[in-house]
């Protein structure tokens, strides 16, 4: 039995051995404890990655705040774009809470806050931490603008504790303040794909523009202290001297839009060399035939009656665009603005053909319905509208051209609105005419609110405004061509059901 | 092939001659030869010990043995798995005993977790399958041996690739989020059920997994034992919620060396081939639209040119022997499977050694040694499930219009059309490579002592080491998007080690005259390592040479490059069982099992699985006892909980990841990617078994029945996170449950016993059911892909329902008007349509065998599940027409559909996947000896999935595309998939 004994202890000295504390470690990711390796520089560029997101591309937040309204329209093409009827609901307002892309427009968004509040932590410099807010600030406004509510959180490191909501003008509050608090610390210039005090104001100017609607959205009044602060802040930025209306309307969106813009005042950047970027060359694919190159998704296209508010002077309609790295287009075909009839091969000046039926040529037609049922159209049916000339010279999903979110010519637009708000309408009139005049365009006798309405969708066309103008000016839920009337509570989106589950601070919106 | 076997074989027979000891007589030589009563073939490695002593041998494999017995022993105690236990009288001279294949041999020592146990004394569900009663044909893995062959476990082979990926499910899906595959353990060695082989990179390769388990060769299986309930698997604590299948290899018996050889050659074809319209047909169909497009005026069969009679060769030679202390067994297995897709194909050559040892003088001291070594070579095909609207290889040839050429006039090169996306599937093949290889070694030694006679230590290290490196390129000359003009390559690398250090100590005692004690205590620690590294480039120009063997003059802004390490993780425990035998009427197994695992959050180190299981033997009381008609009645009760930890490591903790360099901050990006959850812990499932073993009829009929109610909850989940938050989700337990429950029937019948002729009926039946409940909210899964589907998900977890309930658009026909389809409520709302787990689960095996022939036959069925045919709704509607291929089915039907019907997901392709299978069948003949040299000749003709009754109309409603959502698996969908294969074998056997 001794023996054995020792045999017994033995094993007991081998097991405790062999006896582990289990502790966890991460080998190509980094934990909370590697806090100290990590600077708030590289936290930073994650935010600007996060808030360029749901603008670009056929999803979310652009889709939603585009195909929504009179501007687009994305028909079912047979065995294209069904999608479950998913788009059918985004341009008919017929969405719930369970829909895709207002689930993923909330999420992007919210992602985004927790992205910018999350370089706070990192002991950030005064500027740094004034363009990580200046991102979340942004975020929490299209949330506001959307959603009506926004789940706010300080506290990043418990995912139990649960973030408070800012409804409605309490969340318009907290972001003017943050803008506000931050001002001084934003750069006065730079490249404008870094926020900057310029970007700051225009979007302050947003906010104020829009600051009635939030406080009430199916009649919104606008208040004169709130539109001179408008016409303030477009002064301001006017006085900067770092902005001046492009000569070529299409140069703010090309390729090499960083270098020859002279309007853009807060961009997006995407930049393949500097390993930044969103898909900006959705905004092609998502238009283009399958036969045009690039070779596209054949989907989204415009209305006619949108189409035919612009007159052909007019270049912002659409243009042979010639930029470095585009195509030799001998035949000096339309490749930018709005793409309508015959399409041509853009190296050969061939014309091209349709794929299905394939003998047919590709005409894109003025007429198009929300569910294509002809087979031999279905393919070819409406107008297609592209701002974003093509990058060709760059490979690759990711392109050069910057997103534009702030042009002066918006700043102007907002301001010539304000100034007809405070009964200023021959100041605003000027204010319109020197754009229209730089793009080709008759100048406009008078200025009404509804001509301001038309002429913010010709210049900001497909830019993502679209559904809080005509909101702001009280068309949203107007029936369009190949639109109904929406009601009212489609005026905000409804919280997506994913969130409504896990978090009870949030409360359903009415009508949903 | 001959060439490379030969010098492989000499090795063994040198390592042989090595080995071989003669056994020295001592009072009286007693010998003879052991013999099936079935059809007469010779039992080897049957135990042969003489009564009363401990003295013992075991059969060579022409079932003879020879033992030298004491001069007063009298009688020989004959067993072997599989067969009774029979006693026998010693006679002088050469004695011949014939076993009988035991319907229910009760004595036959079965594998447990961490030791062995004798059937008898079992209370827990069960089954076991002998490689006697294995599939026959030519299988990959072991996992396909056992479809159909026992009660309550699925076996579905995903795709039909060669070495292709399979979904097991021992009584059904118990998780949402987490792993719903069995624990495999390998000789005692839990694998981590993780596979070196690298994913592709750079383009559109095939995206199937591939089989863990084809490093095994099955011809080096000796069973495979399924433990199904929580007094089973408790002893595998946090891993053993989905079952355990414990594989034991063949061991070397002791005696002369013997060589085990075999050969077979056979050839498969596509089982099921989708029927699209013929070139006349479609001519005819554009014709009936009024189409003037699309006839291009050739007539080819686009599915036909990508598929070939793919050839098997499959060899194996095994050498065992030695003597009672020193036991070998040295194998190799070479098999060479080509696939029905044209390139695509298996290589796997094979070596295992197991030997065992005895040492000291006491024989106290044992030592056991395996080394399992193989390497697979795979030729992958371009069939991958998440491609672009471009499709794949299948589709891509589906969809051919068959009135195009697929070659250019006059020559063997495919036709490309630049800048279509139509692309050619014969430019496909010819323009695709993707290679993939993987070494494995499973190696272990296990020293062992008794330390008294009931009283034994034991030692186990083991290390499963892989290292897979993956291959491949698309041509420049392919019309496919960002490949045209520029090609792709890439070059990825994996490796995967895991260690075991396992103690156990097991104490066997007989307590008193009535009470039997088998217990075992241990300790148990496991690390796992995974790493990885792969780069890949576009920019090349034909040189003649393979892409990937330059990938450094790549165009710079195409390169990708990456490698990684996975998280830390271990796992640590401690368990304990107890088996109690009293006068062999009462048994009662209690298990414990502490697993404490780095995965877990920092306030759930530890989990506790506890098993109680007892059983009442009906049979040995005074009221049955030797009664011929009831030989043996056992019910049995366990309950038990188990766990399920198949979550990634990493999850516990806040995670950063490291974004892309950025030279204007000269540093990467940082983001923050996920919450980590301190509370997360193992899901948990408790289990109710109750069971009823019998046999009767003069042991003509013996059966199982057993009733289960498995109750998982702390269900693991990737929850949403509540915004805002970082972009990832959070691992968490639910507090919802899913419950499986259900009956398992399983009988074997002895139908005709006699000389010339045995017939043999096996089959299982199981019942089962799956509901969720508690849950917050929904989770959306089973992604439904193709033109038109884009974020499409058919399928929900949401409570009432059972898990992955299919949730879609209700159709009602095609209009006769608009020739468009109608929806139930203009399709603006979705119906819970059904449920992709099968209600029924069906095993039928016979074998007959007259004289010198025997024949096997195998099914299996599949009942109550419904199966998305993605195939035909998103690759082969009416769309098509003057461009591509279309679904036969969807001309000549008496409703003309509108050419512009949009092929919405919807019930119109849910279909009914209710099948039965003929697994396969085999036909043997018993030759005998030839010679001196060849013994044991057998030859067999062996054909798999030879028959399928089904409704289904898409390839083959045993399929599984992946189709999971957020990482929660989708089941029962059906896209675009490598078509399975029916297979045909020629097999000879011999031994020398």
């Amino acid at each position: 039995m001794n023996n054995n004994k020792r045999y017994f202890l033995f094993l007991m000295t081998l097991s405790l051995f062999s006896c582990t504390k289990l502790d966890e470690s991460f080998r190509s990711d980094l934990a909370e404890s590697n806090n100290n390796d990590i600077k708030a520089s590289q936290l930073l560029l994650g935010a600007y990655n996060s808030i360029a997101g749901p603008f670009q591309g056929n999803a979310d937040l652009w889709a939603l705040q585009t195909l929504s309204t009179d501007e687009g329209i994305p028909p079912t093409r047979a065995g294209d774009w069904d999608d479950n009827g998913a788009w059918r609901a985004v341009s008919s307002k017929t969405w719930n809470a369970d829909l895709a892309q207002v689930r993923g427009q909330f999420e992007q968004l919210l992602a985004t806050q927790f992205s910018a509040s999350n370089v706070l932590q990192y002991n950030p410099s005064a500027q740094e931490a004034a363009e990580a807010r200046f991102i979340r600030a942004l975020s929490m406004y299209w949330t506001v603008d959307g959603y009506d509510q926004v789940p706010y959180r300080e506290d990043l490191q418990d995912y139990k504790l649960l973030p408070i909501t800012l409804k409605g003008m309490e969340a318009v509050d907290f972001i003017i303040s943050e803008l506000t608090a931050i001002m001084n610390d934003l750069p006065a210039t730079g490249p404008a794909y870094t926020a900057s005090k310029n970007a700051a104001k225009a979007l302050l100017m947003k906010i104020y523009l829009n600051k009635g609607v939030y406080a009430n959205r199916a009649t919104p009044t606008f208040a004169a202290e709130d539109m001179n602060k408008v016409v303030a802040l477009a002064d301001e930025i006017v006085a900067s001297g770092r902005y001046s209306l492009s000569s070529n309307y299409f140069d703010n969106f090309s390729p090499d839009n960083h270098l020859k813009s002279t309007e853009n005042i807060l961009t997006f950047l995407n930049d393949p060399a500097a390993n930044r970027g969103g898909n900006v060359r959705g905004f092609a694919f998502m238009v283009q035939h399958y036969n045009q190159n690039p070779s596209g998704w054949n989907g989204f296209a415009t209305l006619s009656d949108f189409y035919d508010k612009f007159e052909a002077t007019d270049q912002r309609r659409g243009v042979a665009y010639s930029y470095p790295g585009g195509p030799a287009n001998p035949g000096k075909r339309v490749n930018v603005g709005f793409m309508l009839g015959q399409q041509y091969d853009l190296v050969t000046d061939a014309p091209l053909k349709a794929r299905n039926p394939a003998d047919k040529p590709l005409v894109f037609t003025r007429d198009v319905k929300l569910v294509e049922t002809d087979p031999a159209t279905l393919e070819l049916t409406g107008i297609r509208p592209n701002k974003y000339a093509y990058d060709y010279g760059t490979p690759g999903d990711q392109k050069n051209n910057d997103f534009a979110v702030f042009r002066l010519a918006d700043v102007l637009l907002m301001k010539a609105e304000a100034l007809l708000r405070t009964s200023n309408a021959a100041a605003g009139l000027t204010l319109v005419n020197s754009i229209r005049q730089k793009r080709g365009a008759a100048d406009l006798a008078t200025l009404t609110l509804d001509n301001l309405l038309d002429e913010r969708g010709r210049e900001l066309y497909w830019e993502g405004y679209r559904r809080q103008d005509q909101i702001r000016f009280g068309k949203y839920l107007l029936a369009y061509q190949n639109k109904p009337a929406a009601p009212a509570h489609t005026l905000i989106f409804p919280i997506p059901s994913s969130q409504i589950a896990v978090n009870p601070n949030l409360t359903q919106n009415p009508g949903y | 092939m001959k060439q490379k076997l030969t010098p492989i074989l000499m090795g063994l027979l040198a390592v042989c001659l090595f080995c071989v000891q003669p056994v020295f007589a001592q009072n009286k030589t007693v010998s003879g030869k052991v013999t099936d009563g079935k059809d007469g073939s010779a039992v080897a490695g049957a135990s042969v010990t003489i009564k009363g002593t401990k003295q013992g041998t075991q059969t060579n494999a022409m079932g003879e043995f020879t033992i030298s017995a004491p001069a007063s022993a009298t009688t020989l105690v004959i067993s072997s798995v599989g067969f009774g236990t029979k006693e026998v009288s010693i006679t002088e001279g050469a004695m011949d005993v014939v076993l009988a294949a035991a319907a229910n041999d009760l004595n036959e020592v079965v594998v447990v977790g961490y030791g062995t146990a004798r059937k008898r004394d079992l209370v827990g569900a069960t089954a076991s399958v002998a490689a006697k009663d294995f599939n026959k044909g030519t299988y990959t893995s072991p996992d396909q041996l056992i479809q159909g062959k026992a009660a309550g476990v699925l076996v579905i082979n995903n795709t039909g690739q060669p070495g292709g990926s399979t979904t097991i499910r021992i009584r059904g899906s118990s998780s949402i989020r987490s792993g719903n595959q069995p624990l495999f353990v390998v000789d005692g060695i839990p694998l981590s059920g993780g596979l070196a082989r690298p994913g592709g990179s750079g383009g559109e390769f095939g995206n199937d997994g591939g089989n863990p388990l084809n490093y095994m060769n099955p011809n080096d299986i000796a069973s495979i034992e399924i433990l199904k309930d929580a007094s089973a698997t408790a002893i595998y604590g946090s891993r053993g919620a989905n079952g355990v299948i414990l594989i034991t290899t063949k061991r070397g018996k002791s005696g002369a060396a013997q060589v085990d050889a075999s050969a077979s050659a056979g050839f498969s074809q596509v089982a099921k081939v989708l029927e699209v319209l013929n070139a006349d047909e479609y001519r005819k169909a554009l014709k009936d639209y009024g189409l003037t497009s699309g006839d291009f005026g050739k007539s080819v069969d686009a599915f036909d040119e990508i598929t070939q009679a793919g050839l098997i060769q499959n060899y194996n030679v095994a050498v065992g022997g030695g003597t009672e202390d020193a036991r070998y067994r040295i194998s190799t297995g070479y098999l060479d499977q080509k696939g029905v897709v044209k390139t695509s194909e298996l290589k796997k050559l094979s070596v295992n050694l197991n030997s065992n040892f005895k040492f000291l003088p006491s024989k106290k001291l044992g030592l056991d040694l395996n080394v399992m070594v193989t390497q697979t070579n795979e030729r992958i095909a371009p069939i991958s499930a998440f491609v672009g609207f471009t499709g794949n290889l299948i589709s891509q040839a589906l969809q051919w219009n068959p009135t195009r050429e697929l070659y250019k006039p006059g020559t063997d090169s495919p036709f490309v059309e630049r800048g279509s996306t139509t692309i050619n599937p014969v430019a496909q093949l010819r323009y695709y490579k993707d290679l993939a290889v993987v070494n494995t070694i499973l190696a272990s030694i296990s020293p062992s002592y008794k330390i008294t006679n009931d009283l034994e230590y034991r030692f186990l290290y083991s290390v499963n080491r892989q290292v897979g490196t993956r291959k491949g390129q698309i041509n420049r000359l392919l019309n496919a998007q960002d490949i045209e003009n520029r090609g792709v390559a890439f070059l990825n690398n994996q490796e995967q080690t895991n260690t075991q250090i396992t103690n156990t100590i097991n104490y066997n005692k007989k307590i008193g005259s009535d009470l039997n004690l088998n217990a075992v205590i241990g300790h148990e620690w496991l690390v796992f390592d995974s790493k990885g590294n792969g780069l890949f480039g576009r920019d090349f120009t034909n040189l003649g040479l393979n892409y990937y063997d330059y990938l450094g003059t790549t165009s710079q802004a195409s390169r990708g490059v990456y490698s990684f390490a996975s998280p830390t993780q271990e796992l640590q425990s401690f368990f304990a069982r107890a088996i109690l035998n009293y006068k062999d009427k009462y048994l009662v197994t209690g298990t414990f099992r502490a697993d404490g695992s780095t995965r877990f959050g920092e306030n759930n180190k530890y989990g506790y699985f506890p098993s109680v299981g007892v059983a009442w033997n009906v049979s040995r009381e005074g009221f049955l006892e030797n009664n011929d008609f009831v030989k043996n009645v056992k019910v049995r009760a366990s309950w038990g909980k188990t766990g399920n930890q198949e979550f990634p490591s990493g999850a516990s903790l806040n995670r950063l990841t490291i974004g892309e360099y950025n030279a204007g901050i000269s540093a990467p990006l940082i983001n923050r990617a996920t919450w980590g959850n301190p509370d997360l812990k193992w899901e948990s499932s408790a289990t109710l078994n109750l069971g009823l073993d019998f046999t009767i009829f003069d042991e003509r009929l013996s059966g199982s029945v057993d009733y289960f109610n498995k109750k998982t909850s702390d269900v693991l989940y990737e929850q949403n996170l509540i915004q805002p938050a970082p972009p990832g989700r959070i691992w968490f337990n639910l507090e919802g449950f899913v419950i499986n429950k259900g009956v398992e029937i399983s009988l074997l019948a002895a139908v005709v016993r006699n000389k010339a002729v045995n017939w043999n009926i096996g089959g299982n039946v199981s019942f089962l059911q799956n509901d969720v409940s508690g849950l917050a909210g929904f989770y959306e899964t089973g992604a439904l892909r193709g033109q038109g589907f884009s974020g499409v998900n058919g399928q929900r977890v949401i409570n009432g329902q059972p898990l992955n309930v299919w949730y879609l658009r209700r159709f009602e026909g095609i209009d006769k008007g608009t020739g468009q389809s109608v929806y139930a409520d203009g399709g603006s709302k979705l119906y819970y349509s059904g449920s992709p787990n099968p209600k029924m689960l069906l095993g039928l095996s016979t074998d007959v065998s007259y004289k010198k022939f025997a024949a096997t036959v195998n099914f299996n069925g599949n009942f109550g599940q419904y199966i998305y045919n993605n195939t035909a709704a998103s690759v082969l509607g009416i769309g098509n027409l003057g461009n591509r291929n279309i679904a036969k089915g969807l001309v000549g039907t008496s409703i003309q559909e509108s050419l512009s019907n949009a092929p919405a997901p919807s019930t119109r392709n849910l279909e009914k996947g209710n099948y039965v299978k003929m697994t396969n069948a085999s036909l043997s003949y018993r030759v005998g000896n030839i010679g001196k040299s060849f013994r044991n000749v057998n030859i067999s003709l062996t054909g798999q999935n030879l028959l399928v009754i089904t409704n289904y109309t898409g390839f083959d409603p045993e399929v599984n595309t992946d189709g999971g959502v957020n990482g929660i698996p989708s089941l029962g969908i059906e896209y675009i998939p490598y078509p399975s294969a029916r297979t045909f074998t020629l097999g000879v056997n011999f031994s020398l």
